[in-house]
């Protein structure tokens, strides 16, 4: 029967390449909203993870935006008083209390991510460095601007300093790769925030016992304390919502796909009348034409299901990387998202065939050859 | 295979619309019969053709193949016996443009789930001398070729009877003799039974049997 499709297709050649074009479209936008969702839930993950805090002090204000700021590397405006780090240490069950202030600041010219931290900061971050000396700046960092040890990188903004490069971090595919990272003093100077701290990493000496730590920081003045797990699921909730808005809108698309096909295949049983006549005046039973009918679309939907997961893989290689919450997301490609999309793909070719099926089946050879 | 028309009338339409294009026939047509259906156009010649190739089914009387009564016979078994027995060669050809000429004598082969159709294609194209023209399409061939690829067609399933509705209607004299020869050595060489509905007197005669039909009877 392949053949007598394959026949049929070729002298249809237009008609056919936009049902193919139309479904691939639909198959395309979900296999790039599937691998791009699964890729900025990922750069969620990490860069939660990665801070490898077990609790977040926070300024007050929106929590959400001030973690999506600090993870960003960019000054919310909101700010945590520096006094306060003795308090905080002198907390019972806080081991380690890392200091953290973040800005946007000229590095040799460029805009780029100031980190200002203490040398605390490489207990909860694994860069594999003995000290946080001069400037350690991370691996797209060095690439964008042709850095490498032992350059001095001039880091501007309310004042101004040189300093040498120390390290270049190896590649972390996180936001450190994007950071200039120096000591807390000189990051306070240069953004303009004496005194002033964006947040501060707090590891506990008894891991079970973070949330009672987390409540006695919580009661101190001028700060909140988030475990960093409650940022993450609170966020993951807010993308989920974001993703369910989009699937719903690929999901119209590809109805209205349904529909543009099944306008297509209607059409196409109204142009064929001649040649379903003839194939039942042959001895094509109902079932036949039917089969006939459903076997197109299924095949059409099926090649425009495989032409739109290549179009969406190459989407998605070309799309900006930054996602919605300004992290670098990679997409997260998964066989089961090409399964998903190609029985998206099937369900539109049968969806699309049965009523133009049903027609098609439904000629009377003798009324289409009295017609001829 | 013996197909056989009893007192068939059909009617056409509803109420003060309808009218009959057929009634009262009585007519059989077998392996080795060949019968010519004459008249005028509108004079129920047609129908009669497509009572006998079991395409439609009478409104009063009986069509019984080989003395089975085809009104009782669902869709799938009508269409298996247009399938396997009966051959259909119309005026027009009627061949799918998007094919080659072997594809066209191939698809009833296909329909009926025939092994090792394209040799036997080849075969009956060979049978009515296109064994050059096999990956040639039909607006590729003359008027003539393409009704002797749908003779090929017709002859596919290795029917029991040809119905020809106009065979040589489209062609010129020449070529419509050629045709006609062809149909009438089948006949003659391979008993295939044929029936031709034609308006002409000329190519009516070459039957065994000819049936007149006018307003809708046979006269």
């Amino acid at each position: 029967m392949s053949w007598i499709i394959f026949a049929n297709a070729r002298k249809r050649k237009v008609r056919v390449a936009m049902t193919v074009g139309g479904i691939a479209i639909g198959v395309a936008t979900l296999f790039a909203l599937l691998s791009l969702s699964a890729g900025i839930e990922n750069a969620l993950d990490r860069e939660i993870s990665g801070m490898g805090a077990h609790i977040l002090l926070l300024p007050e204000g929106c929590p959400y935006e001030l973690t999506l700021a600090l993870m960003q590397g960019s000054d919310a405006f909101e700010h945590i008083p520096a006094e306060l780090l003795p308090d905080i240490r002198a907390v019972d069950n806080v081991a380690l209390a890392v200091p953290v202030v973040v800005g946007k600041a000229k590095v040799n010219g460029q805009l780029s991510s100031v980190y200002g931290t203490t040398q605390e900061i490489l207990q909860v971050r694994q860069w594999g460095i003995d000290a946080l000396e001069g400037a350690v700046i991370g691996s797209d960092v060095a690439e964008k601007l042709g850095l490498a040890v032992g350059d001095i990188v001039t880091i501007s903004l309310y004042t101004s300093v040189e300093l040498p490069i120390t390290h270049v971090l190896d590649r972390t595919y996180g936001r450190d790769d994007t950071f200039v990272f120096v000591a807390l003093s000189v990051a306070q100077q240069v953004l303009g925030l004496a005194d002033r701290l964006s947040a501060v990493l707090i590891r506990t000496e008894v891991v079970t016992e973070s949330t009672r730590t987390q409540y006695t920081l919580a009661r101190m003045s001028d700060i909140q304390a988030v475990p960093p797990s409650d940022i993450f699921e609170r966020l993951m909730e807010l993308f989920a919502s974001i993703k369910q808005t989009l699937i719903l809108i690929t999901g119209i698309a590809i109805v209205a796909g349904v529909m543009t096909t099944m306008n297509t295949m209607t059409m196409a049983v109204f142009e064929r009348k001649k040649e379903i006549g003839i194939l039942r005046a042959l001895g094509s039973t109902k079932f036949n034409v039917f089969k006939l009918f459903v076997t197109e679309s299924l095949l059409l939907s099926l090649v425009g299901g495989v032409v739109g997961l290549i179009a969406g893989y190459v989407a998605t290689l070309f799309l900006p990387k930054t996602s919605g919450f300004g992290l670098e997301a990679t997409p997260q490609f998964s066989p089961i998202y090409v399964v998903i999309c190609l029985i998206v793909a099937i369900l539109v070719g049968v969806a699309s065939s049965l009523y133009p099926a049903m027609s098609a089946a439904r000629t009377q050879p003798i009324k289409t050859l009295r017609e001829l | 295979m013996k197909i056989d028309l009893l007192n068939v009338s059909k009617a056409y339409g509803q109420g003060e619309a309808q009218f009959w294009a057929l009634k009262d026939a009585t007519v059989s047509a077998t392996e080795g019969d060949f019968i010519s259906i004459v008249g005028p156009s509108g004079s129920g010649k047609s129908t009669m053709l497509h009572i006998f190739g079991c395409l439609d089914k009478p409104t009063e009387g009986e069509v019984r193949v080989d003395d089975q009564l085809i009104s009782t016979f669902s869709d799938q078994q009508m269409s298996r016996i247009r399938r396997d027995h009966i051959g259909f060669v119309f005026q027009q050809y009627y061949l799918n443009a998007s094919m080659t000429a072997l594809q066209n004598v191939l698809l009833p082969m296909q329909l009926a789930g025939v092994k090792g159709g394209k040799e036997k294609a080849a075969a009956a194209l060979e049978t009515v001398g296109l064994g050059g023209k096999l990956r040639s399409y039909p607006a590729q061939l003359s008027g003539g070729e393409q009704q002797r690829v749908a003779i090929a067609r017709a002859l596919a399933n290795a029917p029991s009877i040809v119905l020809a509705d106009e065979p040589t209607g489209s062609l010129d004299t020449a070529t419509g003799k050629n045709v006609l020869d062809m149909l009438m050595a089948l006949n003659r060489e391979r008993n295939l039974g044929v029936v031709i509905v034609t308006h002409d007197e000329t190519v009516a005669q070459k039957a065994k049997h000819m049936i007149h039909v006018l307003d809708g009877r046979i006269s």
